[in-house]
């Protein structure tokens, strides 16, 4: 009789010990049913042994190991476990959010005829377009690495045609007979790239891997992807956890995006994820942006540096970088909040047959609903929150819980019926733009006008069918697209992120400016950016009309290193919820009272403060911060803090948990 | 009350809610009597009509004599300058012909 170490889906952070009659070594990595409770379990086995720290009587035999669902295999329970270690998540619940639900709940999906239809349309193999040297250059030196670990950040500005250099490497990966894996940040951008991969490799089979895939379906393209039957996986950030035994090379494209680290259960960074992973395999990652984000920049940078950096300065189709200006605000009273400057070039693109995109990061109407006479304004009542005014459907919402309410007549404290929105969101800019250009066909792209994905497809297909005039649109629209007609791009209402507190706000408003503002002129048509500010001569405004991300990062990095920001230092971020902020303190104070009797002088541990929304969905929030300079003692530390929170005795209502590496404060 | 002659007129707007709005101005003349000696008076009022008084007004166009009945109150919490809100509006053609 042997003993199985079994991963179970709870949270707390230890496996469960098993008896088994008939277990052999090869069902590590199988799932099994087991007892757990007065129910029943599925987990995933992880070692067999002889012997259980258990006691003896304890034991229960396992129900079934399923030997009819595939094994998972070593590499990936390695993998699980690393992230276990790491963001001090139990493995159990690691895995189960790293399988698909099918697999989750040890159901066999139903097999599919193999069958090389995807679910997009394929065009015919579309020509190849003809490499610029220097992407010949970074194709050439990532080939040269497979079948080694290797790490290189493809740094190409916009429109560089840094697709194209993924491309060439995956038809060179191929042809060795191997898998490649691609993570892309969004769903939104993945079936244009669908399409452009299964274009390409007519032959090869690609399968998709992000949350928007059917269960059924998902859990098929696990298997595929197991079984080594899947070429290419292409997927968002879960797609990292995918077991491909071929696999040969990842690409993370957009590696500075901040969808990559996920921000619920398990914050795992699938960047970094992957980074490990081409590690443990010993094959080459590339990492892909044109604002690389500074963490990754500074590992490039380096002399002798952990990663390689490949530079694309030209770009693939166009002839320029669009010109970038800055629209000085200060002087110029506003026409519902656009400079005449602006107003013009928009004019003057509608005279000439071209698109224009103003780009403003606020859905709705108005931010908040004011009454001038007695100061009330729309607070959220579950959090320390303003509700925003969608005019359209006549509803009051808030963005961090989803509560809604009908636009009330009055004001509810003083019965005011004059009561105003205040500031401006993206359908008050359609509305102005509207009265302004009444013969313009005006669309507005955010995620109210975008709700579903077809409603999404719709949109994209009139621009790109060239039956929008000026798109109205918030961060949706500005990573990846190619609208061949847009040549200008209008920033509005951009300060505010210039006085941000989070020491990664200006990282995040240059890679976005950047981003948006190389949607225009990508193809034959120059491009022009106008960015609305207040601040012409900010050094962030200054870097972007130069287009000089080198030394915007250059500056960035050094501020950081004067202040012991990442990347010169390691954080990790304990976040306690409760319905009194006392309680999420008070466990905070306890939390940091154990930590300093296990903390070495390498690492600093400050106060326990509120978080910056304090409370959300009625849960007062607080958080604590721990930050080294040195990673292993930072890693070490959390091991043996994250074990003793779990003894702390707590509210009842309080929830809590580790971030590591944390990306928002 | 105050009766004047609608000076000027702003476009006809709405409250998020859909409710009808339109601030205009109102100028005064009258002839009045201050400690026992008649003078003239004269003075121009900010105001705002709301709801069918708005719909009504809107078809009003400047120098069109008006009487309006309705109550003060501050413009905002930030400007304390009274504005005369309309519950009722009468429109005062015709009558000045008559004299």
């Amino acid at each position: 009789m042997s003993i199985l170490r079994v991963a179970i889906d709870i949270p707390l952070p230890r496996l469960f010990d098993y008896s088994s009659d008939d277990a052999l070594p090869e069902d590590v990595g199988r799932c099994v049913r087991v007892p757990f409770g007065s129910g029943e379990k599925i987990g995933v086995i992880t070692a067999l042994t002889l012997n259980s720290d258990q006691a003896a009587d304890k034991i229960k035999p396992v129900r079934e190991i399923l030997r009819s669902l595939p094994t998972l295999p070593a590499d990936w329970l390695a993998l699980t476990k690393f992230c276990s270690h790491y963001y001090q998540y139990p493995l159990g619940a690691v895995m189960a959010m790293a399988l698909p639900p099918h697999l989750r709940r040890g159901k066999t999906p139903r097999r599919r005829a193999p069958s090389s239809a995807a679910t997009t349309p394929t065009r015919a193999q579309t020509p190849q377009p003809k490499l610029l040297p220097e992407q010949a250059g970074a194709v050439d030196t990532v080939a040269a690495k497979f079948g080694q670990y290797a790490a290189f950040l493809l740094h190409g500005i916009t429109g560089s045609g840094k697709t194209e250099v993924y491309l060439r490497l995956i038809e060179k990966l191929l042809a060795q007979g191997r898998q490649a894996l691609m993570l892309v940040p969004e769903i939104a951008l993945t079936p244009q790239l669908e399409a452009r991969v299964a274009g390409r490799f007519p032959d090869a089979r690609v399968v998709s891997a992000h949350s928007g895939v059917a269960d059924a379906v998902r859990a098929r393209g696990f298997l595929d992807a197991l079984e080594g039957h899947a070429d290419i996986l292409l997927g968002t950030r879960l797609a990292v956890f995918t077991p491909l035994p071929r696999l040969g090379l990842i690409v993370v494209d957009e590696e500075h995006d901040a969808s990559f680290k996920q921000q619920e259960g398990l914050r795992y960074s699938a960047r970094d994820v992957a980074v490990w992973r081409a590690h443990q395999l010993g094959i080459p990652i590339l990492l892909g942006s044109a604002t690389p984000s500074l963490e990754t920049f500074y590992h490039a940078r380096q002399d002798g540096g952990r990663y390689h950096l490949l530079e694309l300065t030209q770009r693939a189709v166009a002839e320029a970088p669009p010109a970038v200006r800055c629209v000085d605000t200060r002087r110029e009273k506003l026409q519902d909040g656009m400079s005449a400057v602006l107003l013009a070039a928009i004019e003057a693109r509608l005279e000439r047959a071209e698109q224009s995109l103003i780009f403003l990061n606020r859905r709705g109407y108005a931010p908040v609903l004011c009454c001038p006479a007695c100061a009330w304004v729309s607070r959220c009542r579950r959090c320390a929150a303003n509700l925003v005014v969608h005019l359209a459907d006549q509803r009051l919402r808030c963005h961090h819980c989803g509560f809604e309410t009908a636009i009330p007549k009055h004001c509810p404290e003083c019965g005011n019926l004059d009561i105003h929105p205040f500031g401006r969101g993206t359908q008050r800019l359609e509305e102005s733009l509207s009265a302004r250009f009444p013969t313009a066909r005006i669309l507005r792209v955010d995620r109210d006008s975008a709700s579903t994905p077809a409603k999404w497809q719709a949109i994209l297909e009139t621009i790109h069918g060239g039956r929008a005039d000026i798109l109205i649109g918030t961060q949706m629209l500005a990573k990846g697209h190619d609208f061949p007609i847009l040549t200008l791009v209008g920033v509005v209402g951009a300060d505010a992120a210039l006085f941000a507190a989070d020491f990664r706000a200006p990282e995040r408003l240059f890679s976005q400016l950047m981003q948006v503002g190389g949607r225009s002129g990508r193809a034959l048509l120059p491009g022009e950016v106008l960015i609305q500010t207040e601040y012409p001569a900010h050094p962030l405004y200054q870097a972007l009309v130069t287009h000089d991300y080198a030394r915007f990062a250059t500056t960035q990095l050094a501020e950081r290193r004067a202040a012991g920001f990442p990347p010169f230092t390691f954080q990790a971020l304990l976040r306690a919820e409760a319905t009194r902020l006392e309680d999420a303190v008070d466990f905070l104070k306890l939390a940091a009272k154990h930590a300093r009797t296990i903390a070495t002088e390498q690492i600093s541990l400050y106060d326990p403060v509120p978080m910056r929304i304090q409370r959300i969905m009625t849960m007062e929030r607080a958080q604590l911060l721990v930050e080294s300079t040195n990673r292993p003692a930072l890693q070490n530390f959390l091991a043996a803090w994250s074990d003793r929170l779990y003894t702390i005795k707590m509210a009842r209502s309080l929830r809590w948990h580790l971030d590591v590496d944390p990306l928002e404060f | 009350m105050l009766t004047g002659k609608l000076l000027e007129l702003a476009a006809l707007r709405y409250t998020p809610a859909g409710i009808p709005a339109l601030n205009f101005r109102i100028v005064h003349h009258s002839q009045q009597v201050e400690a026992g000696s008649p003078r003239l008076v004269e003075c121009e009022m900010p105001a705002l009509a709301l709801g069918q008084t708005a719909l009504l007004l809107a078809g009003a166009k400047p120098g069109d004599a008006l009487r309006l009945t309705g109550f003060l109150a501050a413009k905002s919490l930030k400007s304390r300058t009274p504005v005369l809100h309309v519950n009722e509006i009468e429109f005062l053609e015709g009558i000045d012909h008559g004299i």
